[in-house]
């Protein structure tokens, strides 16, 4: 079950923000979308996750096309994406917010709201235990209960992915999860990445700028450049791919 | 002054005030949905209701005489079927957009009952509404009877609304309305939500204007101008947006508040100044509420969660922030 683009295209007005993209991304893999700023890697996400379809080309994730999904139904077939800045749920507790993420959608209706189903009542135990289970991983167990608005951009940042993984994601979708975050957790944040793959299959498509991090994890590399596909390849063809260099670094003077 | 058939009105009055504040908390604090079409949904449910059980020699067009007690959940589910149709293509539209349509929906809906005359009376209005029990309890003690049918709507519209609230559906509407783009990521339908909570809210206005109806007991157009739906609100933010207790204090302490000013004793002549002033007041009582608890009396922060911060937790004063909602309601008494 993979994630292939082809022939992706989006434009905004003029501006070709993503140019005819085409890539696979295994669901069982780590995959790293590196490129300068402006080089569309947010829109490309956006496109795959159905907050602004592409214009052209198809994306599809299994046997299943998705362009031009609701971002809902993106989600419930299992790509779960964060966000750059991770603001969340600003007045739900760490709790609330992670059982929202686990919450499916036959429990979240009126009438179960009004307490004639029964069947939202084990759900809700369940979650609570995995909630636990996973806060106590990612060592914010004393944070259950404290408001995402009151929460540092650090935790925050931990709580969107924490938030991701109730969610029962097939795969991830990470938009800089390493921004503004403590360069020791860093590490941890790797570690746990590429332990989600090995152990349990989940892969992810990872947007960072740290490429020392990104250059850690990942099993393959795609580069983009103004919209389009420069490179693509496992991380030490990449490091050293003359292109690469000159599109991270300048152009080297004669 | 000392009257206690009027204050017994007042409470009533006050109690039916509370259902609806607590029903809008449902779609507006919760929901994130600014409605301010209360008025229309109301005048559905009156409307329905009255002519369900109108009285044949009336003279209108449809009159079927229903039992009131089979009036009573048919306007509920008339009056959601009439926030369907609102919703689903005022819900398209955001923020103030939403704010003004359900608005102008609302006034649509009270010139329709103008305007079809044949089956409301138009601006003639229906007087006498029957009211239940009134043959066993006759005259003044009627009132008494009426204020525990408004306290017990007001009871049930607490603990239904109360049990959404606790629910994952209410969470998610919660969610939905901070971070829209976030509830779509994990796969929320977030419009649907939308449309069943408004529809849900329409239900419970609905259920409620029959006992409005006691109380007023003639029905006409007038009466659902959009001043009904600025008093629910004004009650719900003094309460406060977000809380359930807030709906109910808030309708308390804000129809109490009006009457008593209109109970203030002044020469005849200036009564007209009384008058006058008395929006003035509701809107100083709104400012200073809003002044020295910006949230309103209770807090959406007080209903849900935990009520420790992760300041008063390092600092191990949790004790003390649990009796602060407590404290706040008797320094507003």
């Amino acid at each position: 079950m993979d994630l292939v683009l082809t022939e992706v295209r989006k434009t905004f007005g003029g501006v070709v923000a993503v140019d005819d993209v085409s890539a696979v991304m295994p669901q069982d893999k780590v995959t790293a979308l590196i490129g300068p700023n402006g080089a569309g890697k947010t829109t490309l996400f956006n496109a795959i996750t159905g907050f602004d379809p592409p214009d052209r080309g198809s994306i599809s994730f299994g046997d299943r096309r998705i362009d031009g999904l609701p971002p809902w139904r993106v989600a419930e077939l299992g790509l779960i994406r964060t966000f750059q800045t991770p603001v969340g749920f600003t007045t739900l507790t760490v709790r609330e917010s992670l059982l929202t993420a686990a919450t499916p959608h036959f429990v979240e209706t009126p009438v179960q709201a009004l307490g004639l189903g029964r069947r939202a009542r084990g759900h809700e135990r369940a979650s609570e235990a995995r909630a636990e289970e996973l806060t106590a991983d990612l060592g914010m167990a004393d944070l259950l209960d404290v408001r995402t608005d009151e929460l540092s951009a650090g935790d925050r940042k931990l709580l969107e992915f924490a938030r991701s993984l109730m969610a029962e994601p097939k795969m991830l979708l990470l938009d800089e999860p390493a921004a503004a975050v403590a360069p020791a957790n860093i590490g941890r944040l790797s570690q746990l990445v590429r332990r989600l793959c090995d152990e349990r299959g989940l892969g992810s498509l990872i947007i960072d700028h740290n490429l020392s991090f990104l250059m850690q994890i990942a099993d393959e590399v795609h580069v983009l450049d103004r919209g389009a596909l420069l490179a693509s390849g496992p991380p030490s063809e990449i490091a050293a791919n003359p292109d690469v260099m000159r599109v991270y670094l300048g152009e080297e003077q004669p | 002054m000392t009257n206690p058939i009027f204050w017994v009105g007042v409470l009533t009055l006050a109690a039916i005030y509370a259902s609806l504040a607590m029903a809008l908390n449902v779609e507006s604090g919760w929901g994130g949905m600014w409605d301010l079409g209360i008025a229309g949904l109301l005048a559905a449910g009156s409307y329905c209701y009255v002519i369900l059980t109108a009285d044949p020699d009336l003279g209108m067009r449809f009159a079927p005489g229903l039992s009131m007690w089979v009036a009573w959940p048919l306007s509920a589910l008339f009056t959601g079927l009439v926030a369907f149709a609102i919703g689903a293509p005022a819900l398209r539209l955001r923020r103030e957009y939403f704010l003004i349509t359900t608005l102008a929906f609302a006034e649509i809906i009270r010139q329709l009952v103008v305007i079809q005359a044949d089956f409301t009376r138009g601006t003639l209005g229906i007087p006498n509404i029957n009211r239940p029990f009134d043959s066993f309890v006759t005259g003044r003690d009627y009132n008494y009877v009426l204020l525990v049918i408004a306290a017990l709507a007001a009871a049930v519209m607490y603990l239904v609304t109360r049990q959404i609230g606790s629910s994952p559906f209410g969470r998610t509407l919660r969610a939905a309305r901070d971070n829209e783009a976030v509830a779509l990521a994990l796969g929320k339908r977030v419009n649907r939500m939308r449309i069943q909570t408004f529809v849900l809210a329409g239900i419970l206005i609905g259920a409620t204007a029959p006992v409005y109806l006691f109380y007023i007991r003639a029905i006409s157009p007038q009466l659902f101008a959009p001043g009904i739906t600025f008093t629910v609100w004004t009650a719900l933010v003094i309460g406060g947006l977000g809380s359930i207790r807030g709906g109910l204090a808030g309708a308390f302490v804000l129809i109490v508040f009006t009457e008593a000013v209109g109970l203030i004793e002044v020469d005849p002549a200036h009564i007209n100044i009384l008058v006058a002033i008395e929006p003035m007041l509701v809107g100083l009582l709104l400012v200073l509420v809003l002044r020295f608890r910006p949230d309103g009396l209770f807090s959406e922060r007080d209903s849900f969660g935990s009520r420790r911060t992760q300041a008063e937790r390092a600092s191990g004063r949790a004790a003390t922030a649990s009796s602060r909602p407590t404290a706040a309601a008797q320094a507003s008494d």
